[in-house]
């Protein structure tokens, strides 16, 4: 192989790599906020058939509570972005 | 009941006159879209940065200046609009801004109870709410300037940047999806709560507290205070940027025809507002965390 095709290759391989990477970070970084947010979701609506008059109550603390759940899954978009645009 | 009606029918010829000016710029946009996605996504993550290459502290992005004094002008307007008509039967907007401080005070004083921490506290929660929803909203609601700028490495090496003012494709962009705005706020933040911490507890007192339990976790918790304002500004930054690239895609799939004001209903409004509610709450909740 002449030293062109090596280059073209080695771009080929360097773009699969960000896609499968970027793909495989994004994907399984977010299982975890999903479970995390269900949990959270599934506590709020069991505390709200419970007591429905504490409701707005439930529903803030709900709201901050799944901001911070998504915390992680911020974190993989993060690196997915600087996997895409940065590297 | 006719009054009603007739605010209806205002409401109305505008939210048409809105549509129209809308439509009218999407088609423009869709006319003289880029052919090449790469095109469009390729500048997502490019900022545009003046300043002499290799002094960091001169150097300084113009977008974020410029939204922020947007920012700032927006809101001491607001509050000259409030102050002139102050009064003890409140009107429309005072009610608003009033009730808006009340819900912000009793989160702040249900986790400080002393009155003496509650207040300072409350000032800095209630700015910081205020600045990163308008500049959130801000980014929202209006099709306005949005730059792009590319690298290209000329034939004699050099790295060359060009810099295109694109109108009426983007929204503003917003200060708070820019890293340096959001790291500042949880810095102050955490060094405030750490100030707050030492006056409350006393120097002792607040170096003790990072041996507890026990003694071997010293490490385990200096990391933890250190990780605050990293999670607290990167949850910030990952949601607000994340939402512009998403609206900058989906926009570019459906080709205009949805404007991305309208797709930012969702990324810019409910998220925007609730990622600053999030972040002033966990500003409180850091305080609350040290004082107490």
């Amino acid at each position: 192989m002449d030293q062109e095709s090596v280059k073209i290759l080695a771009e080929a391989i360097i773009t699969a790599g960000k896609a499968i990477g970027a793909g495989l970070c994004m994907g399984l970084g977010a299982i975890g906020p999903g479970v995390g947010e269900g949990h959270v979701g599934q506590g709020a609506m069991e505390a709200i058939a419970r007591q429905p008059e504490l409701t707005n109550v439930i529903t803030t603390r709900m709201l901050l509570a799944d901001a911070i759940a998504e915390t992680t899954g911020i974190y993989s978009l993060v690196i997915t972005f600087l996997i895409l645009f940065a590297l | 009941m006719s009054k009603n009606t007739k605010i209806a029918k205002k409401v109305k010829v505008q939210f048409l006159i809105f549509l129209a000016i809308y439509i009218t710029v999407g088609l423009i946009n869709a006319r003289y879209l880029p052919k090449d996605p790469r095109e469009v996504i390729g500048n997502v993550a490019n900022r545009w940065i003046v300043g002499p290459e290799g002094v960091w502290y001169l150097r300084i992005n113009p977008a974020t200046v410029v939204m922020s004094f947007v920012v700032i002008a927006i809101l001491i307007w607001f509050a000259r609009l409030v102050y002139k008509e102050f009064s003890l039967i409140p009107t429309r907007k005072q009610a608003f801004a009033e009730s808006l401080m009340e819900f912000v005070y009793d989160i702040v004083q249900s986790s400080i109870p002393d009155e003496k921490y509650a207040r300072p506290t409350f000032v800095i929660a209630m700015t910081l709410f205020l600045y990163i929803a308008v500049s959130n909203l801000i980014s929202g609601f209006i099709p306005g300037i949005s730059v792009e700028v590319s690298k290209v490495i000329n034939e004699s090496g050099q790295v060359v940047r060009h810099v295109k003012f694109v109108l009426f494709n983007d929204t503003f962009p917003a200060p708070t999806s820019d890293l340096n705005t959001n790291l500042t706020y949880a810095v102050m933040v955490f060094l405030i709560s750490q100030y707050f911490g030492i006056k409350a507890k006393g120097i002792k007192a607040w170096l003790k507290g990072f041996l507890e339990p026990i003694p071997i976790m010293l490490p385990m918790n200096i990391i933890g205070e250190l990780a605050k304002p990293v999670s607290h500004s990167l949850r910030l930054f990952g949601n607000i940027t994340g939402g512009g690239i998403l609206v900058l895609a989906l926009s570019y799939f459906v080709k205009y025809m949805f404007l991305p004001p309208f797709l930012w209903a969702y990324f810019g409004i409910f998220s925007g507002l609730i990622q600053a509610f999030v972040f002033s709450t966990l500003a409180i909740a850091y305080i609350a965390s040290q004082v107490s």
